[in-house]
């Protein structure tokens, strides 16, 4: 089945999975936020349903690794939730990945247009 | 499934996984929330339990399991054991130390030998040559058939704590609570022969294990056991070790085999315990 | 205490197996009933009867716990608990089977018979009887030869003639005679012969129990305990 932007959806995955916890980190640069906003968020910037199957773990892997912290805070007017936000060393960790990132995804950019636009 | 339900069986992987309370109930209560924001059904937004439980736990990996202490004194030492039946040789020269804190697996094919050795190992059987040394009490659960059908659960707990000199208030708390970590409640008035197979033999891990033994010799224990119920077996079995009982399990199921301390392999040509 | 709870653990599994105990009183009223219009042949048939159901109860318990024995002997126990305990068991089972028919000839035969030797001759019945279906239990391993051998026990029990010598080297001979003794009040010296025959086959038949089951449960000499 394929997305709104024509990539089928195992692809979107395997592309996804690489760069989730960079896209996690980045959003919680914004601001401090929960599970379930994540996947909204996500979703808003276009990169798909993201289930909590597939976030939960993520970021508990970066809560174990120290780069977010998180605790347990009533919502309003609704149940408690997690909220996450980055530590110092997750600042640190979201400028450095999306710098790299940024290159990996230049020199894709760069070889695909070659590939095209190539007689 | 309901998402109770769903949230439950979660708990209960986690739980054997080994994750501390606290954090078992942190990651369920973060999906109960996340399913009340969604309004998603369980299944759709974590896939099964298991699955998830054991997304969880890889992320976490190298966090929950508690540092093994190192192995104590030998409890069980068998030295150059063979027995033949007739002129059929059922096992060659065999040798097997287990220490205080470890857990050996006894693997092989079919007839190898396995429950043969552990019938000798447990004094049940005579071999032709050698000698087994067992420092401490000797617990056994056989394959099958170590119940008596027209008895309850209680009444099998109260026989084997007067053996070892329990009384019965003290057997009978001691057998439910070793049923529970099994994920078993014994029902007060169903007798052996109306449990199912896996846990006729959940009855008889938990005779096997009444009153501390400090050596279990277990043949092939989780017969008929479900999924859920294995990993429990295996649960109880790292938490017998850290307790410092040496365990020998006989098995032909190899996933767990990483995880133990020796293998002893009894398939003819391949003899030998490789720590 | 031990011996105690292995007794009352048979006793419950025992009173679980409702068929068992139903064929456990009909053997003996159908042999009593077969015979009732003789007085005297029936008491004996029903002493035999009764003989039989308890001796074939025990062979099959013997049976039931053959498998179970060694794990319990490895859980503290010694073998005479086990023979010893069930043994136990076999006894009450055999009086509380007894009981009812003690009543009905009292009943039915009240001034006809001495009751009192006639509850001497069911005692002793069930006496023999008990250890001797564990000795065959423990003998022969298999149910099925095992109830063969007491069926040909009994036969031969009741078709010998009476006056053949052979006859005191049966099993049940002593509750014949006491029967005799009750029915047909004959001397005392029935009494004596049949107490006498009885003790000593109920001593025979337990030893001969108790050294099968502590070879068969011994300790193998292989295996070495450590000094604590």
């Amino acid at each position: 089945m394929d997305g709104p932007d024509g990539v089928d959806q195992d692809r979107r995955g395997q592309w996804l999975r690489g760069v989730l916890d960079v896209c996690v980190l980045a959003l919680l640069a914004r601001h401090e936020s929960y599970g379930y906003e994540l996947t909204q968020a996500l979703d808003r910037a276009g990169l798909g349903q993201i289930q909590g199957g597939t976030l939960y773990p993520v970021l508990l892997r970066l809560q174990r690794t120290g780069l977010v912290a998180a605790h347990w805070r009533d919502g309003e007017g609704g149940p408690a939730r997690k909220y996450y936000r980055l530590t110092p060393s997750g600042e640190e960790a979201v400028r450095r990945l999306s710098r790299q990132w940024r290159a990996f995804a230049g020199r894709v950019d760069d070889l695909l247009l070659e590939e095209v636009t190539s007689p | 499934m309901t998402d109770e339900r769903w949230l439950h069986a979660l708990g209960q992987e986690l739980a054997r996984h080994r994750l501390t309370p606290d954090l078992t109930h942190h990651v369920v209560a973060e999906a109960a929330a996340h399913l009340r924001d969604s309004g998603q059904p369980a299944l759709r937004a974590f896939g099964t339990p298991q699955g998830y439980a054991a997304a969880v736990v890889e992320s976490l990996a190298s966090q929950h399991r508690p540092p093994r202490r190192p192995p104590g004194r030998v409890r069980l030492r068998a030295s150059q054991i063979t027995k033949r039946y007739g002129r059929r040789t059922v096992l060659g020269p065999t040798d097997l130390t287990v220490r205080a804190g470890e857990v050996a697996a006894i693997v092989g094919a079919n007839g190898c030998g396995k429950s043969t050795f552990l019938r000798i190992c447990a004094g049940l059987l005579s071999p032709d040559s050698g000698e087994v040394v067992v420092d401490g009490v000797l617990g056994y659960c056989p394959q099958n058939g170590g119940t008596y059908d027209f008895l309850l659960p209680e009444e099998h707990f109260v026989l084997v704590g007067a053996g070892r000199g329990l009384d019965r208030a003290r057997s009978r708390r001691l057998g439910r609570s070793g049923a529970a970590t099994l994920q078993w409640e014994p029902a007060r008035d169903t007798q052996a022969r109306h449990l199912s197979g896996g846990t006729r033999q959940k009855l008889n891990l938990v005779m096997a294990a009444l009153g501390d033994p400090d050596v279990l010799l277990l043949d092939e224990p989780y017969q008929g056991f479900d999924r859920g119920a294995y990993l429990d077996f295996w649960q109880h079995v790292w938490r017998w070790r850290d307790e410092g009982r040496a365990i020998v399990v006989v098995t032909h199921l190899l996933n767990q085999l990483d995880q133990v301390d020796q293998v002893l392999d009894l398939t003819p040509g391949t003899r030998e315990a490789a720590a | 205490m031990k011996l105690l709870t292995v007794a009352e653990m048979a006793l419950r599994e025992l009173s679980r197996r409702r068929g068992v105990l139903v064929l456990l009183l009909a053997l003996p009223l159908v042999c009593y009933l077969v015979r009732h219009d003789q007085v005297g042949q029936s008491i004996r048939f029903l002493l035999l009867g009764l003989a039989w159901a308890v001796s074939t109860t025990a062979l099959f318990a013997s049976g039931t716990s053959r498998h179970i024995e060694p794990r319990l002997r490895l859980s503290g126990y010694r073998s005479h608990h086990l023979y010893l305990g069930r043994l136990v068991a076999m006894w009450l089972l055999g009086l509380a089977v007894s009981t009812p028919f003690f009543a009905l000839i009292a009943v039915d035969h009240a001034g006809e018979v001495r009751l009192g030797a006639l509850a001497a001759a069911m005692v002793l019945a069930v006496t023999v009887a008990a250890p001797f279906g564990l000795l065959i239990g423990a003998v022969v391993p298999r149910e099925l030869e095992g109830a063969l051998i007491l069926l040909v026990t009994i036969s031969l029990q009741m078709m010998i003639d009476p006056a053949d010598s052979l006859t005191r080297l049966t099993p049940f001979w002593s509750s014949r005679e006491i029967g005799t003794y009750a029915i047909d009040y004959t001397g005392p010296e029935y009494l004596v012969r049949g107490l006498t025959h009885g003790i000593v086959v109920t001593l025979l038949a337990t030893a001969l129990v108790a050294v099968l089951s502590t070879i068969r449960l011994r300790t193998r000499p292989h295996l070495r305990y450590a000094p604590r």
